[in-house]
C-alpha cells in the first residue's frame, strides 16, 4: 500500500504527531470539563441529562405545599448541572459533526498503520461508535431511563481508549519502529 | 417579539459570558434570615390554574411549576422567609435573593448570581443603592429600583437595576399569592 506512515516522508510524520498532540490536548480538557458537570459516575451522568426527579410528574389538580428541613451546608451544595432537551439539540448538532470529523481525522491514520485488516476495520469502527454511544446514552438517559447513563460513559471511555491506541500505535510506528525509513 | 429583537436576543445569546458568584447562597441566608437556627424548604407545587395566574400576574413561571421558599426559625419563633429567583435577560442569567420578615414585608435583596459582563452593572447598580429601595416593600407593590438609581449610576447599572426589579417584583407576587403559614 502506498499510504504507510512508517515510510512516510517526515513532514506528513510531522504532521500526524502535531494532530494528535493537538487532539490529545483536546481530550484531556474534555475530561476536565466532563469533571466539572457530568462527572465520570453513571449518577453524575444520569442527574445531568435525566435532570431533577419530580416528586409530581404533572402539576397538582390544587396547589400543594411540602416542606422539608433544611441544613446551612445544604445551601451551599454545588448546584447540579443539568442539560434540557433544547440543550441537548444543541449540543448534539455541535459536537456529533466534530465527533465525526476527529474520528475521520483518526480513522486516517489508523489506515497509514501497519495493521491487520482487521483490527483497523475494528479501530475504525470504535472511533465512530464511540460519540454514537456517547450521545445515544444522553437521550436515552433523558427520555427512557437513567440506566442509560452507562452507555454514555462508555462512548466516553471509549472515545479516550480510541485515540491513546491510535496516538500510541502511530507514534511507535513513525518515530521507533525499525521498519521505518 | 419581532424579528429583529429575536435576532438580537439569539445573537446575544450565542455570547452568553460565564455565570459568577457575587453572594453565596449561605451568606445570603443568614443574612436575610438573620438569627435563623433552624431551616425549612417549603416547596409549592402549583395547580394549573394557579401557575397560569402567577404567569399573568408577572410573566413568569417558576422552573418545573414550583415555588420553593426557605423558611427560617429560631427554635418556635419564624425569622422568615426567602426565595431565589431567577431572571433571564439577553446577557445571561441573572439570581436575586428576596429576604421577607414574618410580618410579610422585604427584609432585604442580594444579587446572588450575574455573567462576568452583568457584574460590573450589577456592582455600580449595588453601590448606588438600588437594593435600598426594595426594604419594607410587601405583596401588592410595585419595585422601582432602576427609576430610584436613575442619574446616580450609568444607563448599564440602570438597565440591570430593571431587571432585579423584575426579580422582585416575581418574588412579591409569589409571596402574596402562595405563601402561606408561619414565618
Amino acid at each position: 500500500m502506498l499510504y504507510d506512515l512508517r515510510h512516510a516522508d517526515t513532514r506528513i510524520k510531522w504532521l500526524v504527531t502535531c494532530l494528535l498532540a493537538t487532539l490529545g490536548l483536546s481530550y484531556v480538557f474534555g475530561a476536565l470539563m466532563v469533571s466539572l458537570y457530568a462527572g465520570f459516575t453513571p449518577r453524575g451522568v444520569a442527574a445531568t441529562y435525566r435532570g431533577r426527579e419530580m416528586s409530581m410528574p404533572m402539576p397538582p389538580e390544587t396547589t400543594m405545599v411540602l416542606e422539608h428541613p433544611m441544613s446551612v451546608a445544604e445551601f451551599a451544595k454545588p448546584e447540579i448541572h443539568t442539560v434540557d432537551a433544547n440543550l441537548l439539540i444543541q449540543d448534539t448538532h455541535v459536537h456529533v459533526p466534530m465527533y465525526g470529523m476527529i474520528a475521520a481525522a483518526l480513522s486516517l491514520v489508523v489506515v497509514g498503520l501497519s495493521l491487520e485488516r482487521r483490527w483497523a476495520l475494528g479501530l475504525i469502527t470504535v472511533l465512530f461508535a464511540a460519540p454514537w454511544l456517547d450521545f445515544a446514552g444522553m437521550w436515552l438517559t433523558k427520555f427512557a431511563s437513567p440506566h442509560f447513563a452507562i452507555v454514555t460513559l462508555v462512548g466516553g471511555w471509549a472515545m479516550g481508549l480510541g485515540y491513546l491506541v491510535v496516538a500510541a500505535l502511530a507514534v511507535q510506528q513513525m518515530w521507533f519502529s525499525r521498519e521505518r525509513s | 417579539m419581532n424579528l429583529p429583537m429575536r435576532l438580537v436576543a439569539i445573537a446575544a445569546l450565542l455570547h452568553i459570558t460565564p455565570a459568577v458568584v457575587l453572594v453565596k447562597r449561605p451568606d445570603a441566608v443568614q443574612a436575610l434570615l438573620p438569627g435563623a437556627d433552624a431551616y425549612f424548604a417549603r416547596e409549592v407545587h402549583l395547580s394549573t390554574p394557579d401557575a397560569h395566574r402567577l404567569h399573568k400576574a408577572v410573566d413568569w413561571s417558576p422552573e418545573d411549576g414550583v415555588l420553593t421558599f426557605y423558611v427560617g426559625r429560631t427554635g418556635s419563633a419564624a425569622v422568615g422567609a426567602l426565595e431565589f429567583v431567577r431572571v433571564d435577560t439577553p446577557h445571561g442569567p441573572l439570581e436575586v435573593a428576596v429576604g421577607f420578615t414574618p410580618q410579610g414585608t422585604v427584609r432585604g435583596v442580594l444579587v446572588t448570581r450575574a455573567t462576568v459582563e452583568m457584574k460590573p452593572w450589577v456592582l455600580e447598580a449595588v453601590g448606588a443603592g438600588l437594593t435600598n429601595h426594595y426594604r419594607q416593600l410587601k405583596p401588592g407593590d410595585a419595585p422601582n429600583g432602576a427609576a430610584a438609581i436613575a442619574g446616580q449610576a450609568g444607563d448599564l447599572a440602570e438597565y440591570i437595576a430593571g431587571e432585579v426589579d423584575k426579580g422582585v417584583a416575581r418574588a412579591l407576587a409569589a409571596y402574596g399569592g402562595f405563601y402561606r403559614g408561619s414565618a
